[in-house]
């Protein structure tokens, strides 16, 4: 099978391209960039992106937003940091956690799915009461360190940060090995599974989708819920990389897994893109970051670059749909008289 | 009769200010083709949605396979092998031909699709109705007469036992409603019985047993279709008295004023050509589809065109853009009040003064002058009698003749040469259509050409002095108000370019 065929394969493939092209561009400029340090160093600092742009790619192809995507990554940060530093262990720490985070989803599931708000509004407002929580969860400040006077043991503190963050396995960190496996996990689940074929059709024509008795409201739930559990790991990726909770954790990550997202050909109206292009973006937005900061770009003129870098995607995306339906149209329009 | 596999009875559905159905009477038998007929708005579609689990009935009882049911969700009705082709389509755009089939009733190995399956027993399904169309195919990428073909398919994948199809041919080619037909008849010999909705009477006599007609709602009656003429299911269709009352003024025909030729926009206009003159008002009427609101969305420079050419007054004018048309005096009274015809959220000041700000501002900063405003707004609000005691109230506030009082006021500040009304009188009541219609008059008087576009029959025929009718995006005929009747409206209305003919002559 031609795999230029497979859809939303063409846009991904485009963002690829991009991706290359902007590596070695910035190579040329600075060796630096290509040192297997500095590749390591990216492919962390990609899975980050990855991660929050799978959870926002679910809900995005079923036409609809998370913005409280940064605000349950700082949640995830606080709560599991603030368990830890008094002294619950790993493992239900992050199972408390996990619970806190999937309830958010499942509240926006509700919210969008069940009582029909608009993504953008009940989203926003999940958004503040997250972040909320995170604030309030140690009273209002930062936490201590996990492995402080009445933490956890600093061994399995330093197992925990190892295997989220500093830890490596086959010459590269474990932070892009478990976002490798998550993203292994649900891109089999959007493109072999039935939730993920409802994914697609409800974001394509929510309408149809529901008349051929697709359960609307719950495969939305199921949607924002992928999106709370990967803001939940990238929580636990940030307490293993400071070794303490942040109430600003994940601060704009909504919209960078947007971006991330659209870069990769995924549509905000829903219904198209492939796991693969977020991937792609992910990627594209992580060594634009990379490479401007090798080069010794200020954060400033960093931010300007790379936010360009969405619309232009974008406006590439559109021209190519473009040609194809001004064929379709015309398909559709001109009288065929030619016999 | 005792072998009806689908019998309704006395069924009741409203909503919000309309009485859709009102005690309709519906029976199918298994192994027969029923045409439901009626005029737009008769109910039709209202009813099959409820055998189809779409609507639940206010009132009424239903049995399918003679079981009595309550009200049914749309997977419930598959289950009782009722399967419905909607008018509009129903797809994802997005997926293949094969997942849109099985979409809802996935084949699947524990969560896992089985893809390779479903495009198998896709292709077989296809093959059967000699459908050529790739399991693989993304449905967006097809044209629409195959996309219905698709619609087709999987109806008939869930094993129908009840066949709805609700305008099925409007989008396919001769070839395909040939197919389509013989579809129809096997379905017919395995015992499916199958619920036909056409506006094109001439398909009926292909396939037709027996016909049911609506009309406002209302059960008229059921035929067999041998026993009746073409003629007769018309009468049946339209026969309503006509209780308004329009006012007509007398008006000598003038000059020429206003012609369009060979106007083409899209598949639903097509060679238009008309003049309107002083002192008429000319009707545009056909059936819902037939591209009159098409028609004046070109004219009025909102959809592109691919060719024609306006003349305004004896000079040629070019529009483009609305603006373009509103310069040179040519304005639409746009069939949806809320959508396109006024700002709800804005006063009924800000609404008036919309189009019109490039007289009521200065000429250098574009401030709005407040006092031309008034001056204007007063005299809209006076001369249309616009019932609101404040001109600052939103224009949500006002009931739906008032609202649509402002959108005509909104054109009458500038000298405008020609006005088109796409539907002025839908949704309002008795009272407000005829003061409507005394605007309309008034204009007419003035010596503006008046366009009107209705889909209600008296309407037409009462308030407008030259009737052209439209049919699939062309001009099928040119009557004078005054020496026509419905029926022959009606006639020139479903004058479709009969594909079934074309064929057969191919043949």
């Amino acid at each position: 099978m031609n795999i230029l065929k497979i859809r939303g394969m063409p846009a991904a493939l485009t963002a690829f391209a991009g991706l290359i092209i902007i590596f070695i561009v910035f190579g040329m400029i600075d060796p630096v960039v290509f040192r297997t340090a500095n590749i390591q160093n990216l492919l962390r600092g990609m899975a980050i992106y990855l991660l929050i742009g799978i959870g926002q790619s679910f809900v995005l192809i079923t036409g609809n937003i998370d913005l409280s995507i940064g605000s349950v990554v700082g949640m995830s940060a606080m709560v599991s940091a603030t368990l830890m530093s008094r002294g619950v262990p790993v493992i239900p720490a992050m199972l408390i956690t996990l619970a806190c985070c999937l309830l958010v989803g499942v509240l926006n599931g509700l919210l969008v799915g069940r009582a029909k708000l608009p993504p953008f509004i009940a989203t926003l407002g999940t958004m503040f009461m997250a972040r909320g929580v995170a604030i309030m969860v140690n009273g209002n400040r930062n936490t201590g360190l996990i492995s402080g006077e009445t933490g956890i043991s600093s061994e399995s503190a330093t197992t925990f940060r190892n295997f989220f963050y500093f830890g490596s396995t086959f010459g590269l960190f474990n932070t892009f090995w478990i976002a490798m496996v998550i993203f292994a996990v649900f891109f089999f689940i959007l493109s072999k599974t039935r939730s993920g074929r409802h994914i697609y059709a409800i974001g394509s024509n929510v309408d149809a989708a529901k008349l051929s008795g697709v359960n609307v409201g719950a495969t939305i739930t199921k949607a924002y819920m992928v999106s709370a559990f990967c803001a939940f790991v990238v929580g636990l990726v940030r307490v293993a990389m400071t070794g303490m909770g942040f109430m600003e954790a994940g601060n704009m990550y909504e919209m960078f897994a947007v971006a991330a997202a659209v870069i990769g050909g995924i549509s905000p109206m829903g219904g198209t893109g492939i796991l693969l292009g977020t991937l792609a973006g992910a990627s594209v937005w992580q060594t634009l970051e990379n490479g401007l900061n090798m080069i010794g770009a200020q954060v400033g003129i960093q931010r300007l670059l790379i936010g360009a870098i969405v619309p232009l995607a974008v406006l590439i995306g559109v021209t190519f749909r473009r040609d194809s339906s001004i064929k379709l149209i015309s398909k559709w329009f001109v009288p065929s008289n030619k016999n | 009769m005792g072998d009806y596999i689908v019998s309704m009875e006395n069924i009741y559905k409203s909503f919000p200010g309309v009485k859709a159905l009102d005690g309709v009477d519906f029976n199918l038998r298994a192994g027969e083709v029923l045409a439901l007929l009626g005029e737009n708005g008769a109910g039709k579609s209202t009813l099959m949605k409820i055998l189809s689990g779409v609507y639940t009935r206010d009132a009424g009882e239903m049995s399918i396979n003679g079981k009595p049911c309550g009200d049914i969700s749309p997977k419930q009705a598959q289950e009782l092998g009722v399967a419905i082709i909607h008018q509009e389509l129903n797809m994802c755009r997005h997926l293949t031909v094969a997942e849109n089939i099985f979409l809802g009733r996935e084949k699947t190995r524990g969560d896992i699709l089985l893809n390779s399956q479903m495009e198998a027993e896709a292709k077989r399904l296809l093959d059967n109705l000699k459908i050529d169309i790739s399991p693989r195919q993304v449905v967006g990428d097809l044209p629409i007469s195959k996309q219905q073909m698709v619609e087709i398919a999987k109806a008939l994948s869930v094993n129908a036992r009840v066949l709805i199809m609700d305008e099925p041919t409007s989008s396919l080619t001769a070839k395909e409603i040939d197919d389509l037909f013989r579809i129809i008849r096997e379905l017919k010999q395995s015992g499916c019985g199958i619920v036909y909705i056409s506006h094109r009477l001439e398909e009926l006599q292909h396939i037709t047993d027996r016909v049911t007609i609506l009309r406002d709602g209302k059960y008229i009656t059921s035929m067999n279709f041998n026993d009746t003429t073409i003629d007769e299911i018309i009468t049946h269709m339209v026969g309503r008295e006509i209780t308004e009352k329009f006012p007509r003024l007398s008006c000598k025909k003038g000059k020429e004023i206003f012609s369009v030729s060979n106007l083409n926009a899209g598949r639903l206009v097509r060679d238009i050509n008309f003049t309107l003159y002083e002192g008429e008002v000319v009707g545009f009427a056909g059936l819902i589809g037939a591209g009159r609101t098409e028609l004046t969305r070109a004219i009025f420079g909102i959809d592109p065109k691919t060719g024609g050419e306006f003349m305004l007054d004896g000079k040629p004018i070019y529009i483009n853009k609305p603006k373009d048309a509103i310069k040179a005096g040519v304005v639409l009274a746009p069939e949806d009040r809320k959508k396109d015809g006024l700002c709800t959220k804005l006063s009924i000041r800000q609404n008036l003064a919309l189009p019109n700000l490039d007289i009521l501002s200065s000429r250098f900063f574009g401030v709005v002058s407040k006092k031309k405003e008034n001056e204007l707004c007063k005299k809209a609000v006076e001369s249309l009698k616009v019932k609101a005691h404040d001109i600052n109230v939103d224009a949500a506030n006002l009931s739906g003749g008032n609202q649509q009082k402002v959108v005509v006021g909104k054109w009458l500040a500038r000298t405008s040469r020609v006005v088109m009304f796409d539907e002025p009188t839908r949704g309002i009541d008795v009272a407000a259509k005829v003061e409507i219609y005394n605007i309309i008059n008034e204009l007419k008087a003035q010596g503006v050409a008046v366009m009107i576009v209705s889909s209600e029959m008296p309407e037409i025929l009462g308030i407008s002095d030259r009737i052209i009718v439209m049919c699939d995006g062309r001009i099928t005929g040119e009557l004078i108000a005054e020496n026509t009747t419905q029926n022959e409206v009606m006639t020139y209305a479903t004058r479709f370019e009969s594909k079934k003919s074309q064929l057969e002559e191919t043949k």
